[in-house]
């Protein structure tokens, strides 16, 4: 009997409150989803690679999966707390009807309980399919998606999944008991929460508001004016008021919005109909009690918009690097022939070609490019320190070219062109519009044509090697120039069939241990797209992961705290209906309420996310080179639309809830 | 009298509560008129059905037969807008314990009837400033509920069942979260309304000194009329019209001492 009634009570719960529910479903899913990081094809990948910097990612996943506990505990509360709210009158009609404080505690336990269970039956299965849909999306996207896919079940992730979600279950409906122990049946059933409007001094409101706005405009100079090119010690004092001004300034605003809506209200009250005045005064009330509330989900949002964006950057640079050639082998040409004879290394290689890269002692004449890089604003540093001495020959640059199929270039006697591997996109924007007129250099007195063009393919499988700046000059020149005539390194390519059959990264893994049996020394492709990989998914995966975390807690604090708002307030809109207020009226009202409610948030949290976002870009972080900007427009629009998707979603369920309880309330629930 | 100046009717009005077995009759055939200009008291014991006959009217409960007809309309067959503007419009309500919007100051709960029927600026304005007058409320209006006494909420809850001008103000037990001192005062005021403006009260009171100032006393005991007691206005002070209503509740107790 007893049980049954709690399986009952389980399932109804369920039914009526799908935020509940929802918010549960989705905290297992974020945990499992952390903790089968491990599992996924492209961290299994990395760690054959490179093992050191997955071990060391691996170790801050306790760590994420404590602070993501930690919120996902704030997540569950709010959640059960509209969810207890709501069953108050039930709880003060068991304990009259007899029932002892230990028994009904016992009863909700059990109901936590069996809900945590369907909650994992349920939200597992979700977890799983989505860890391995994002398992095979990033792959697919990195160009991983060539290695043979597994499904994989993390037995530790689900343990721990459990785990956490039952501590994070139970802490949270026992905070919630607790003072059920001492609250009296009539406490129970009569609730007369709603807390007396307190009049809120308008002048403090006001000053509230306005030292509010100061606060946070001064933290938007700070991070737009003042934070750029300042030493450690500077900035760390800058950042430091920035962010004291900017939270100061958002609790600030918050404290002072609801005095403002009130006098806004007063002002144009004669002139209001229906219940516009209602919805405002609803909305002033929501803001006066829940300042504090407001604030914190304003700025947990504008982490979680700074989080999303540094992510979908960070991963979007990285993954656009292109492969340029395969292999680099470094040894003398004797060496290297020999073991390009060989059978096993001989079937996989499609090209291979030797690279003529080298120093030179001649200075060049840069005087052209340097006066027209010092008329660039912001070049003027790259203007004073321009140099080059490396020198790499046209015929091996146009052998990378035709191996990555692109058109080769045409260089006559006396052109030579400018290339860079230098990783820092604003050089390269320097140089482009430095020679874009069309220059000369000087080399042993004569004048040389520089191409218009700039280049910057990587000229050997890793990124081990970086060239501020180079000349690409005709093979006879190169010869008269180079202090080494030797190949710097030789470039192979594999065999496309044998990428096509194998997948990339098996078939670089294939010729890596023929290589290996050689004794040569080289660099693959595979190290470094390693390297890279390893940044893009540690950077991408953990702060868009905490970014959504955020989001969804955020969303799910704001609309709670409305709904338990009005149920509290539930005998208002009984009054309503006895003055003549129709049931639509009054959820196009709550609408209303739940609009403005969740615009108050948003509107701070999108105005502090921009000036954030680009803080974090012109300070903190760099795009990658290489990144295109389409790339993370393309990636950002569809973030955006995600982001209001999810606020549309959350909206719309809040809107729903509300209008169902709006109109189950009858006008004989008075009293 | 004629029947032009009746502008409520209840006949046969019944109410039943629950189901077979368990079925119990709240009213059992009611049937009065509610004149224009009058003020009627409704009294009886506690389950005597008196709150249910005032909640029948406000359209809070569903009558199970019978008819309620305000204007020659039955009232009954309202749904949507037309119960709406029934409930903003025609009738204007008293609570026992207010029913303030604690979260809108007196003046906005005052004109809340009024802006849910879309009339706003001006009129608003006037409406508020005569009746604000005559409640005594006019420095209130500014306040929220939480700063007022509770004989001004109950003036203000007053201010806001008359503002829209309705044909009957219903009153369940108007002064029955107030100290004697403001049941006066609240009462000195409904019936100076009731006096000047001929505004049409029904209320439902247990108390014979508050349900001396009607001008008529309906008293109802188990769902049935058992009395009607009138005050003649010239000749009857409150005073004696209250030792009249404390002999027939008197009776009352009596009556069903016999029966018992």
């Amino acid at each position: 009997m007893f049980f049954k009634q709690i399986r009952r009570n389980a399932a109804h719960n369920r039914r009526g409150n799908g935020l509940y529910f929802g918010s549960l479903i989705i905290a297992i899913v974020a945990f499992y989803t952390l903790l089968s990081l491990k599992e996924q094809d492209v961290m299994q990948f990395l760690s054959t690679i490179e093992s050191d910097a997955v071990r060391k990612l691996l170790m801050l996943i306790p760590g994420v999966y404590a602070v993501s506990l930690f919120f996902v505990f704030f997540l569950v509360y709010f959640a059960c707390r509209y969810q207890m709210d709501s069953r108050r009158r039930e709880f003060g009609m068991y304990l009259m009807l007899g029932m002892k404080r230990s028994r009904l505690f016992l009863m909700l336990l059990g109901e936590t309980l069996w809900s945590s269970m369907i909650s994992l039956l349920i939200g597992l299965p979700i977890a799983l399919l989505l860890t391995e849909g994002t398992s095979l999306a990033t792959g697919k996207v990195i160009g991983l998606g060539i290695i043979g896919h597994t499904i994989s079940l993390s037995f530790d992730a689900i343990l721990w999944t459990v785990c956490g979600f039952l501590i994070v279950q139970l802490l949270s409906m026992l905070i919630i008991c607790i003072p059920y122990g001492k609250t009296e049946p009539a406490k129970f059933m009569y609730t007369d929460a709603s807390s007396k409007q307190a009049p809120a001094s308008s002048a403090a409101s006001i000053i509230f508001l306005f030292l509010g706005i100061a606060f946070l405009l001064l933290a938007y100079y700070i991070g737009l004016f003042r934070l750029m090119n300042q030493d450690l010690l500077k900035m760390t004092a800058y950042f430091t008021a920035m962010l004291i001004s900017g939270i100061g300034g958002t609790f600030f605003l918050y404290r002072g919005v609801g005095g403002y809506i009130g006098r806004h209200i007063a002002k144009k009250n004669h002139r209001s109909n229906g219940l516009s005045t209602f919805t405002g005064r609803q909305v002033q009330e929501s803001v006066l009690s829940q300042h504090k509330a407001l604030a914190v989900s304003s700025l947990l949002l504008l982490v979680a918009l700074s989080c999303i964006s540094y992510g979908i950057a960070m991963g979007a640079g990285r993954i656009s690097d292109s492969r340029t050639t395969d292999f680099s082998v470094i040894g003398t040409e004797k060496e290297v022939s020999s073991a390009l004879t060989e059978a096993s290394v001989r079937d996989m290689v499609e090209t291979s070609y030797p690279v003529y890269l080298s120093r030179t002692k001649t200075e060049f004449d840069t005087r052209q490019i340097q006066s027209e890089l010092l008329q660039i604003e912001g070049a003027e540093n790259e203007a004073e320190s321009f140099h080059s001495d490396y020198i790499l020959s046209i015929s091996s640059y146009n052998s990378l070219l035709s191996a990555m199929g692109k058109k080769g270039i045409k260089l006559a006697d006396n052109e030579v062109a400018l290339y860079s591997t230098l990783d820092e996109s604003s050089l390269y924007s320097y140089y482009r519009e430095a020679i874009k007129k069309g220059l000369t250099i000087g080399i042993n007195e004569k004048q040389f044509k520089l191409l218009s063009e700039f280049y910057s393919d990587n000229i050997v499988a890793d990124r081990s090697i970086t060239l501020y700046a180079a000349l690409i000059v005709p093979d006879s020149l190169f010869g008269q120039l180079a202090s080494n005539t030797e190949p710097f390194c030789w470039n192979l390519h594999l065999k496309k069939s044998l990428t096509d059959e194998l997948g990339l990264m098996q078939a670089i893994q294939k010729m890596d241990t023929s290589l290996n049996k050689t004794g040569l020394e080289y660099d693959s492709y595979l190290s470094g797209i390693g390297r890279n990989l390893f940044y893009a998914v540690a950077a991408s995966y953990l702060t868009i992961y905490l970014g959504i975390l955020f989001l969804l807690i955020a969303n799910t604090v704001v609309g709670t705290k409305y709904l338990i708002q009005q149920r509290e307030n539930k005998h208002r809109y009984v009054t309503l209906l006895m003055l003549g207020a129709n049931t639509e009226g009054m959820c196009r009202s709550a609408k209303k309420q739940i609009n403005m409610f969740f615009a108050l948030v948003l509107g701070v949290a999108v105005c502090s996310s921009i000036v954030g976002v680009f803080v974090l870009f012109r300070n903190f972080t760099r795009l990658p080179i290489g990144t295109e900007l389409t790339t993370v427009i393309v990636l950002s629009m569809i973030a955006l639309l995600a982001f209001i998707l999810t606020e549309f979603v959350y909206i719309s369920v809040v809107k729903r809830n509300a209008c169902r309880e709006i109109r189950e309330i009858e006008i004989t629930d008075r009293g | 009298m004629t029947n032009n100046n009746r502008i409520l009717q209840v006949e046969s009005l019944t109410k039943t509560y629950g189901k077979g077995s368990t079925q119990t009759e709240a009213l059992r055939g009611i049937s009065f008129d509610v004149l224009e200009g009058e003020f009627l008291g409704i009294m009886g014991a506690s389950g005597s059905g008196k709150t249910t006959l005032l909640n029948c009217i406000a359209t809070m409960l569903k009558p199970s037969a019978g008819k309620i007809i305000l204007h020659g309309k039955d009232i009954a067959s309202f749904k949507g807008t037309q119960l709406a503007d029934y409930r903003g419009k025609e009738i204007g309500y008293l609570f026992q314990e207010f029913e303030l919007l604690d979260n809108l100051t007196a003046k906005e709960n005052i004109t809340l009837p009024l802006a849910l029927h879309g009339i706003s600026g001006k009129e608003a304005d006037e409406r508020i400033a005569t009746i604000a007058t005559k409640l005594d409320i006019t420095d209130v209006l500014d306040k929220f509920p939480a700063q007022l006494s509770g004989g001004q909420k109950q003036r203000v809850a007053a201010a806001r069942a008359l503002i829209s001008n309705p044909s009957i103000v219903l009153a369940d037990e108007p002064t029955g979260a107030l100290d004697s001192k403001n049941s006066k005062i609240l009462m000195d005021k409904l019936a100076a309304i009731n006096d000047s403006e001929q505004k049409t009260i029904m209320m439902v009171t247990h108390n014979a000194s508050v349900a001396s100032y009607c001008s008529r006393i309906l008293f109802i005991q188990d769902g049935s009329l058992f009395h009607e007691l009138r005050r003649s206005a010239q000749k009857e002070t409150p005073s004696t019209f209250y030792e009249r209503v404390m002999t027939v509740l008197a009776q009352m107790g009596g009556g069903s001492a016999n029966v018992l």
